[in-house]
């Protein structure tokens, strides 16, 4: 299929979009942390399936060792959200949440899938809702997808049935703490077109 | 004479919007920044008798650019507008000499009220 790549002003209203999402993502995970959680700037990519991966390994560091978990999402916009965790990520999130130990594997997974829970909830949500596409929306299950692997055995371009894929970068990082995560979220064409429309509207009415 | 104003975001897009959303009657001269790099040279250049500043920022961020301001002379009413809504975030800009922290998107309303109290309207 042809495709066309998002204008300038598309990327540009998307990433503003997105940037307000992840400011209330943000001070959601700094209620539960007690912790002031610094924003990064939001990169957003539309590569080709087959790459991915690359996109994914480039935005997040070649060498990167993570634990990732996965929830999709489906509206009239449907996708897949991944929140990566560093790999010293857990023992000073055990503290932070007032846990005395991380190392019992049931607690550590709980605090994980809780956490991307929380982000990708407020994350997505925000983004659905500016774009006046928020209602009904759905969340599968969070479900722990890769522990303390290496970031290019993540997405395979094989087991996507995609052409395309736009990809959305946050990172999350807290302050005096090792602690950081990406989130990443991963739409195919339909849901590149049906966001280019929206974005169109959004870009109509400033 | 109008009213020198300068709008600091990375995004075009949030600059437009917030372009609209000052008030109509104002008789004001706006500059546009695309970084905090760029809004010190404005406001050096005596731009920014109103700023509204974003936080999060390539190349320098709306902090550094609060501080800056601040050891040079802070010769200017700065409202941070930001996606950023932790409390902990407007205390520091507030400590760092901003008037006023409004969340993103802002209204006409909002930009009245902040100003409004600092006489100008």
């Amino acid at each position: 299929m042809t495709f066309v790549p998002y204008s300038s002003d598309h990327v540009d209203a998307l990433q503003e979009i997105v940037n307000v999402a992840m400011g209330r993502a943000a001070a959601a995970l700094a209620g539960v942390l007690g912790t002031f959680v610094r924003l990064s700037v939001p990169r957003i990519r539309i590569v080709a399936a087959a790459d991915a991966g690359r996109a994914v390994r480039v935005l997040v560091g070649e060498h990167a060792k993570i634990t990732a978990v996965r929830q999709s999402f489906h509206s009239d916009l449907a996708g897949e959200a991944l929140v990566l965790f560093g790999e010293d990520g857990c023992t000073d999130l055990a503290d932070l949440m007032g846990y005395d130990d991380c190392d019992e594997p049931g607690m550590q997974t709980e605090l994980l899938l809780d956490l991307s829970n929380l982000l990708v909830g407020a994350c997505l949500c925000g983004v659905l809702e500016q774009v006046e596409s928020g209602s009904n929306v759905s969340f599968s299950a969070p479900s722990i997808i890769a522990e303390r692997a290496y970031v290019h055995a993540l997405v395979r371009p094989d087991a996507l049935s995609w052409t395309h894929s736009l990809v959305v970068e946050l990172n999350f990082s807290l302050e005096h703490r090792d602690f950081s995560c990406h989130l990443l979220i991963l739409m195919p064409e339909e849901a590149i077109e049906r966001m280019r429309a929206l974005l169109d509207r959004v870009l109509a009415a400033v | 004479m109008s009213l020198p104003v300068l709008v600091v975001d990375d995004s075009a897009i949030a600059r437009k919007m917030l372009i609209k959303a000052l008030p109509a009657d104002w008789d004001v001269e706006v500059t546009q920044a695309g970084n905090g790099v760029e809004a010190l040279a404005a406001y050096r250049a005596g731009k920014a008798s109103v700023m509204f500043l974003d936080l999060t920022m390539p190349e320098m961020n709306g902090y550094e650019v609060l501080e800056a301001i601040q050891r040079e002379d802070m010769n200017s009413l700065v409202v941070v507008v930001s996606a950023d809504i932790q409390p902990l975030a407007q205390q520091r800009v507030k400590a760092l000499g901003a008037i006023a922290f409004v969340k993103k998107p802002v209204s006409t309303e909002q930009i009245r009220e902040v100003l409004g109290q600092y006489g100008v309207r």
